[in-house]
């Protein structure tokens, strides 16, 4: 077998006393504790922080507006421009989900939606916020691209009832999500 | 007469705890439980000795018996893991009996002969009191004996720390002497340890040093590469 | 009436064995109060310097809300407005101005120093759950052990020197015992059954390597710590803590001989020998007290988290003061040996001692805290500066390397008393 012969660096006899490496290493750190006291830390204009050291402040300064967009939040549900329910159903994020957070209830689609061929929506769609762990696992899977995980990351409750977020809270959370599916409608 | 009442009491309840705990050793199954109690053992002898004024004593039995010994003890037994022993047959039983009678058969006949032991007395006082009759060398009979008999009467020797005092200083003056707190034991014993048994205590270190080597050398591995 | 009272508290302090449990009481409340506060304050310490270290603000918050007080207002509305109209001052008024400034509108600031005692009462109230494979009463007779000794350890530091007061002199030290130093050793040597207990009766994997590891490390930097302070014994000439930092406070601190008869050559060379007994020293206490570039008991990397992986709520809690607590007498004892203990220096002790003992003694005390917080700082700041050794580092480090050095150490002291005169 043929195998690689990692190089170690070779340390001088000043390095292996280590009394004065260790001196070297307090330095940089006693640095950092005196620029972050006096406010000077080097990243802090760029965090807008107003703090010590290159922090928010969290509940006063928010990092909203600096989320990345592929930012993994609270899980919502989401209708067509159409105003049609993406969800057929299918229960393959229910199946997905790692933490068993989705419980998804089956239904028939409603007469009076305009949408002839979807054949199901859900009765009930539950995601118990103290389970989901945002792996986005269920937007991943959803074929309908009906499932999409928020930037919302705020996820307070005061009961554990309240943690359970019902099929209404998710479509309110998700809105009307841009592009056309062209699965159910007249074009497909 | 309250001090000296007090120092009684001490030394007879921390007596019977370290003789409890030493039972314990023997009578708990489990090794670990047994290792606890002899620790306990030896917390409890420390509090003697330091009872009776003998604080450097007290310490190192702390530190050498309670510290470290135990604690290898206790070491190898969690690693090993040792199992509670069963009974096994009547045979330990018997031997453990005889040898344990032997052992008190000793014990009894080496306290019977302590001096003054016959009277009822203090063997430490009656010790002192005839310092001379028990000196090995001409140098210790010349020594005063730092142990008082007087003042407190009880049953218990109390130490006089003037005498002592002046003993391990020599160039200190009766007012200090009288003055200064506390028993100078480690001096004392500093004294006497590297003057009077010092080629005896070189020879002991050596042989414990030998003794160290070649646990070293036995348990070391030797590699064929 | 009152002169009764005075004469029979007058008549009790003149009996000298009343006296002195009065003043041993005294001075143990006192020794027990102040540990038990740094325990709590270098919790405080070790996060807000971990915090700026880390260019972070650290537990800034934990402030006293004045929303507490619903009597003046609704949560809604600003307290303090309503707290002013109830005294009838003006909101203009400069009162009102210097509240806004200090912050005092929202919260009452206590700089997260509330932070720890909150941790500390989430602790009592947070669930105990004691696995059923658990080995019961060495279980809960471990995080008492550790607890334990360092507490009784600070028996013998000494805090101010001695006071005189018409019934008789009082030293500032609860045991006041020939053997300071080695009494902290073997006191402190006892916590390691403590976590040799934790780690065997949990009865699970990590907590048992973590600690036999503890063991191990703790019995290895035993030999090196107490080799390692010889040579000030033989410096000093008393193992007698008292007399140790009076005899600096007279003569110059160890590492600091600007006065007395510290200005001796001597004493200068023999700064070779201290200065490597320092080193030594506090890198055992380092060890011993299981602080990070040491702490190999709990390292979370290889132990999950070492013995106390099976602990909670307040037993958990239990090793983790011990271990502050570990630390705080591990400073106070190199600050007592090494940094010149409550002695204030360039005698200023004699001056002070010289116009008012109990001025002396309040400033020689506020000196020793002030000194240990500093040391305290230093064991923080080091702990967020060295990544964690190795196992066979440590191990190394403390056979190979210290236990060898602390020996020539003794001898070079040695030579130097003996040559240098």
């Amino acid at each position: 077998m043929s195998y690689i012969k990692i190089k170690r660096p070779k340390f001088s006899i000043l390095d292996k006393v280590y009394v004065v490496e260790l001196v070297k290493g307090l330095c940089i750190t006693f640095k950092h504790l005196v620029l972050s006291l006096l406010g000077k830390t080097p990243a802090k204009k760029e965090f807008n922080g107003k703090g010590v050291g290159a922090c928010m402040p969290f509940p006063e300064q928010r990092w909203d507006d600096r989320l990345p967009e592929y930012y993994r939040g609270a899980p919502t549900l989401v209708r067509g421009e159409d105003g049609r329910e993406r969800c057929v159903s299918c229960q393959l994020c229910e199946f997905i989900c790692p933490a068993r957070a989705i419980t998804v209830t089956p239904g028939e689609v409603s007469p009076d939606s305009g949408c002839q061929k979807q054949e199901k929506a859900p009765k009930e769609f539950e995601i118990d916020m103290l389970r989901c762990i945002y792996c986005g696992m269920c937007q991943e899977v959803c074929p309908e691209q009906a499932i999409f995980l928020s930037k919302e990351y705020l996820i307070t409750m005061t009961d554990r009832k309240n943690a359970v977020r019902n099929k209404e809270t998710l479509y309110r959370l998700g809105g009307t999500r841009k592009g056309l599916v062209n699965k159910w409608n007249q074009y497909k | 007469m309250f001090e000296s009442a007090i120092c009684q009491i001490i030394f007879y309840v921390f007596a019977a705890l370290a003789a409890l705990c030493a039972i314990g050793v023997v009578a708990f199954r489990n090794p670990v439980a047994s290792a606890m109690n002899m620790a306990l053992s030896f917390g409890f002898t420390a509090a003697i000795l330091f009872g009776m004024g003998a604080q450097f004593l007290g310490i190192v039995q702390l530190i050498v018996y309670a510290g470290a010994i135990l604690v290898l003890f206790l070491f190898v037994v969690m690693m090993l893991d040792v199992k509670a022993e069963e009974h096994s047959g009547l045979m330990p039983m018997v031997v453990g009996v005889v040898v344990a009678s032997v052992f008190a058969g000793i014990v009894t006949h080496v306290a019977l002969h302590l001096p003054g032991a016959q009277d009822g007395a203090c063997p430490v006082i009656t010790a002192c009191e005839n310092i001379d009759a028990l000196a090995v060398t001409d140098e210790a009979k010349a020594e005063k004996p730092v142990i008082s008999s007087t003042g407190f009467g009880g049953s218990l020797p109390q130490l006089d720390s003037k005498a002592a005092n002046l003993a391990a200083n020599p160039g200190m003056s009766p007012e200090a002497a009288a003055a200064a707190t506390g028993y100078p034991d480690i001096k004392l014993l500093g004294k006497t340890l590297f003057s009077q048994y010092n080629i005896a205590f070189v020879i002991l270190s050596f042989a414990l040093l030998s003794g160290t080597v070649g646990a070293v050398a036995l348990a070391r591995k030797i590699r064929k590469d | 009436m009152m002169d009764a009272i005075l004469n029979w508290c007058d008549n009790l302090l003149e009996n000298d064995i009343w006296f002195y449990l009065i003043t041993t009481v005294i001075k143990l409340v006192l020794m027990f109060a102040v540990i038990l506060a740094f325990v709590v304050l270098s919790v405080w310490i070790e996060r807000r310097v971990a915090g700026w270290i880390q260019d972070r603000p650290g537990p800034n918050r934990a402030g006293i809300p004045l929303t507490l007080f619903k009597r003046y207002g609704s949560k809604e509305k600003q307290p303090l407005k309503n707290v002013l109209h109830y005294f009838g001052i003006p909101e203009t008024c400069w009162i009102a101005k210097l509240c806004t400034w200090l912050k005092l509108d929202r919260d009452i600031p206590t700089f997260g120093l509330m932070q720890p005692c909150l941790d500390g009462g989430k602790l009592f109230l947070k669930q105990e759950n004691t696995p059923s494979y658990v080995r019961k009463i060495y279980f809960i007779i471990a995080p008492m052990l550790v607890l334990g000794p360092p507490m009784v350890a600070a028996a013998v530091v000494p805090f101010a020197s001695s006071a005189s007061t018409c019934w008789g002199d009082i030293n500032m030290v609860v045991a006041n015992i020939g053997i300071g130093p080695l009494w902290i050793f073997a006191i402190s040597g006892l916590s390691v059954y403590g976590i040799t207990m934790a780690g065997w009766s949990s009865n699970s994997k990590f907590p048992f390597l973590g600690g036999l590891r503890a063991t191990a490390q703790l019995i290895s930097y035993e030999v090196a710590m107490g080799l390692s302070i010889i040579p000030l014994l033989m410096m000093f000439g008393t193992l007698n803590m008292q007399d140790i930092v009076s005899n600096q406070a007279a003569n110059g601190w160890t590492l600091l001989p600007l006065w007395g008869e510290g200005l001796s050559l001597q004493r200068w060379v023999m700064m070779v020998p201290m200065a490597l007994s320092f080193i030594i020293f506090v890198t055992c206490v380092f060890a011993e007290a299981n602080r990070t570039p040491f702490d190999m008991a709990e390292c979370e990397t290889d132990l999950v988290g070492g013995y106390h992986t099976e602990y909670s709520s307040m037993k958990f809690a239990s090793f983790f003061m011990g271990e502050y607590a570990a630390m705080v007498i591990g400073s106070a004892l190199v600050v007592t040996l090494f940094l010149g203990g409550w002695s204030i220096g360039f005698g200023a002790d004699e001056a002070l001692h010289a116009w008012c003992d109990w001025v002396a003694v309040i400033c020689q005390f506020l000196m020793f805290i002030i000194k240990l917080l500093a040391f305290i700082f230093f064991f923080v700041w080091v702990r967020w500066t060295l990544p964690r050794f190795r196992w066979d580092q440590v191990m190394k480090l403390g056979w190979l390397v210290f236990l060898e050095l602390a020996v020539a150490n003794i001898f070079l002291t040695a030579a130097v008393l003996y040559f240098i005169k």
